[in-house]
């Protein structure tokens, strides 16, 4: 299997006294599209070992409109369709508690013609009623995936339309730790009474994304999307391993394409110098970091290795990547700004200011969300986030886009806000020719 | 049951084992271990810690490259060329020839740093330059005429430099400036931004205009020389030493000093930190009277490593004596 690559854009050079180093580091899979270049072919070899779960909301208010469910249902059924012969799958259906729809005892089932059909038929008999507890939910998964997240890729899909009121916000915090590192878990909201902040809080700690549906019609294909994405994995849990020097100090590390994810929190020793974020598993594709590192100051001329980060599978390293320091006095070398850093710092601003807006606007802040998400339109704008912009502008009637002087719309869907909120951490690249 | 006496880090007091030569926590030497060879200048690090691209393993401090530096002392003339705090290699180069008390032959390039075989060009330059020009001195040749050929031989000798075709790099170039004194008058040539400086007592020149984007603009008053400096395009040189070269005769002025004085050639790794002749004359000012020309060549190139040493420095200093 060939290896990762690890690009690093930074502006190396420091004044004199000056400590923080910034870097994005662009890591693409094998088969994953380079930043710059076309998209290579999809990454060759045997797909490693994985196990599927599929978690359906089957509380009350699902029958509320009617439809809710039965798309619930057809959507499962597509998704059972698109998992691989071979991998050990199984379906939860949750409410107050979890129920084990297929298989109906203990374990999973080695996904082949016979054992698709019979879970598509447990799947159809699905009726709504009950409370929702998510935390119960996920910790049936985990007990029915067992303990071989090392050796194999073990993922879930959550769907759920309402609060997690049958359970409270510190169980479900519990259950997150255990299920840390088990699996991963991408979450879906369907219709307006589920909580984002919630959502977000469980895809984040598992390793997932989380996005809205709002229409239960686009269910299905949204489905399939994520099973599609999950059977295309190529490696088990890729970490980042972050080597820094003595005496520097790594002020965060994030994610910051195609989502912002904070991993600072992660870090995990590995020994004095050197900790591992874990990244979850790939498939072809590529992902942005920006790594912000204190380093101690030296003298004009010299040159130091402030991080090695690289991606290791296990004790396999993947790829690597260097990030340097010069101290110079050269003022034209030291004040650049690298355009990436400058990009992604402004990505970051953006989910920020919009996850502040509507919670300005939540508490009848008008002024605060006002300005929040003037200088959200502003930034998305700039950057040509056309997406978030979209979004943008179903909360707010945007009057300068380059000033970000907008007013705050009157009448405003839930599912609009949410799906802004939602959304919020999706970020673009720099165009071409950032390189 | 014995016991040992209890061995720590000095630095960070952790415990260390008998025979550790280098702290397992932070990093630092064992203090009653003394040090087995050059490891890291920075933190003291044994040899070993040091990987294949000579950073070091506990602190990230890069080794600083070992000094590099050429000097020749001809008495009369002089020239230094040092590799810098930051540069990996020198891509300057100088070629100095004395046929006589009073006849001087002195040449300094700068290679292209966007160029592949930077260094071999402007070695190459300066050799056949100076080749020119001294055989121009035992002819008797008239100056601006020597060095017309000794630019022409340069050039020729560019083209000769092998190279490896890089997408990135352009073809070899350097710049140039050569100085070509007898009979007591001195005519100088340049192609690119490395300069030549007549400082004398009272008569501080700077005898070259820098072949340069920024110059261009000065000239033409598009822009103040304040507001050129802070362009990004300040350095880029708009005539230069190489088969790539755009076509045009080199530039030459020719002076017949009325007192004694030094003429100075340099490249920008000097002018840099002392970008006006006023600044350069402070300088060598700052010397005694009677400091020879070694000793002025090397004095600005301390300078200029001590104000940072961002580029390679080359410096030549030829003691111009009046009959």
């Amino acid at each position: 299997m060939s290896s990762f690559t690890a690009e690093v854009y930074q502006n190396e050079y420091l004044p004199l006294g000056g400590a923080e180093v910034n870097a994005i580091v662009t890591v693409t899979s094998p088969g994953g599209a380079a930043r710059a270049g076309p998209a290579a072919g999809a990454g060759a070899g045997r797909p490693p070992d994985a196990a599927e779960i599929i978690i359906i909301d089957t509380s009350g208010s699902m029958d509320v409109p009617k439809g809710k469910i039965k798309a619930a249902r057809e959507a499962t059924s597509v998704a059972i369709d698109c998992i691989r012969d071979g991998v050990a799958f199984g379906v939860i259906a949750g409410t107050d508690v979890a129920r084990m729809v297929y298989p109906d005892h203990g374990g999973l089932q080695l996904a082949s013609d016979v054992t698709r059909n019979a879970a598509k038929a447990a799947v159809a008999g699905l009726q709504a009623g009950g409370g929702t507890a998510i935390g119960s939910w996920l910790t049936v998964a985990r007990h029915m995936l067992g303990t071989r997240a090392q050796d194999r890729v073990c993922h879930a899909i959550l769907l759920t339309d309402g609060e997690n009121q049958s359970e409270s916000a510190e169980e479900l915090d519990r259950v997150l730790d255990t299920c840390e590192g088990h699996f991963q878990c991408d979450c879906r909201g369907v219709g307006s009474d589920w909580e984002v902040s919630e959502l977000r809080r469980v895809a984040s700690k598992l390793l997932g994304t989380v996005d809205i549906i709002a229409d239960p019609a686009d269910m299905a294909s949204d489905f399939r999307a994520m099973i599609e994405t999950a059977m295309g994995k190529a490696t088990r849990s890729v970490s980042l391993r972050l080597w820094t020097p003595q005496g520097a100090t790594v002020a965060f590390v994030r994610q910051v394409a195609p989502t912002i994810e904070d991993l600072t929190e992660r870090a995990a020793a590995v020994d004095a110098r050197t900790v591992e974020y874990p990244t979850g598993t790939w498939g072809s594709e590529s992902r942005d970091y920006h790594l912000c590192i204190d380093a101690a100051p030296r003298e004009v001329g010299d040159e130091m290795l402030v991080g090695r980060l690289s991606l290791v599978e296990g004790n396999k390293v993947l790829g690597q990547a260097l990030i340097k320091a010069i101290w110079t006095d050269d003022q034209q070398l030291s004040t650049r700004i690298n355009r990436e850093v400058a990009h992604y710092t402004g990505q970051a601003e953006l989910a920020d200011v919009i996850q502040d807006g509507l919670e300005a606007r939540k508490a009848g802040d008008e002024a605060t969300a006002t300005v929040k998400l003037g200088r959200a339109v502003q930034l998305a704008s700039e950057s040509g986030n056309d997406g978030t912009m979209k979004l943008l502008q179903a909360v707010v009637e945007v009057d300068d886009p380059a000033t970000g002087t907008v007013r705050l719309k009157r009448e405003v869907a839930d599912v609009d806000e949410m799906a802004l909120d939602t959304r919020s951490t999706k970020t673009v690249r720099t165009g071409p020719g950032g390189a | 049951m014995t016991s040992e006496p209890q061995l720590s880090c000095a630095a960070c007091a952790a415990p260390l084992a008998a025979g550790d030569r280098f702290c397992e926590q932070c990093g630092a030497r064992s203090s009653d271990e003394e040090p087995a060879g050059p490891g890291c200048q920075a933190c003291g690090a044994p040899a070993e810690a040091l990987d294949d691209e000579g950073y070091c393993t506990i602190c990230g401090v890069r080794e600083r490259p070992a000094s590099n530096r050429v000097e020749l002392d001809l008495v009369i003339a002089a020239a230094v060329s040092d590799q810098g705090r930051v540069h990996r290699r020198n891509e300057d180069a100088f070629a100095l020839g004395v046929a006589g008390e009073r006849s001087v032959a002195v040449v300094v390039c700068d290679g292209i740093s966007s160029a592949s075989a930077g260094d071999s060009a402007a070695q190459s330059a300066a050799a056949a330059a100076r080749e020119t020009l001294a055989t121009a001195i035992d002819a008797g040749r008239d100056r601006r005429d020597a060095i017309g050929d000794a630019i022409q031989a340069a050039h020729e000798a560019v083209e000769r430099v092998e190279w490896t075709a890089r997408a990135d790099r352009d073809m070899p170039s350097c710049t140039l400036v050569a100085a070509l004194w007898y009979e007591g008058e001195i005519a100088i040539g340049w192609l690119g931004d490395s300069r030549a400086y007549w400082v004398a007592a009272g008569d501080i020149r700077q005898l070259t205009t820098d072949d340069s984007w920024a110059e261009e603009q000065i000239a033409e008053g598009l822009l103040t020389r304040e507001q050129a400096s802070r362009d990004p395009r300040f350095h880029s040189i708009t005539h230069w030493v190489g088969a790539d070269a755009p076509e045009r005769p080199p530039r030459v002025v020719v002076i017949r000093p009325d007192r004694p004085g030094r003429l100075v050639l340099c490249t920008d790794g000097l002018w840099n930190y002392a970008p006006s002749p006023g600044e350069l004359g402070t300088l060598v000012d700052a010397l005694p009277e009677q400091a020879a020309p070694a000793a002025v060549a090397r004095s600005l190139t301390e300078t200029a490593l001590a104000r940072g040493g961002r580029d390679n420095i080359t410096v030549a200093v030829v003691d111009v004596g009046v009959e």
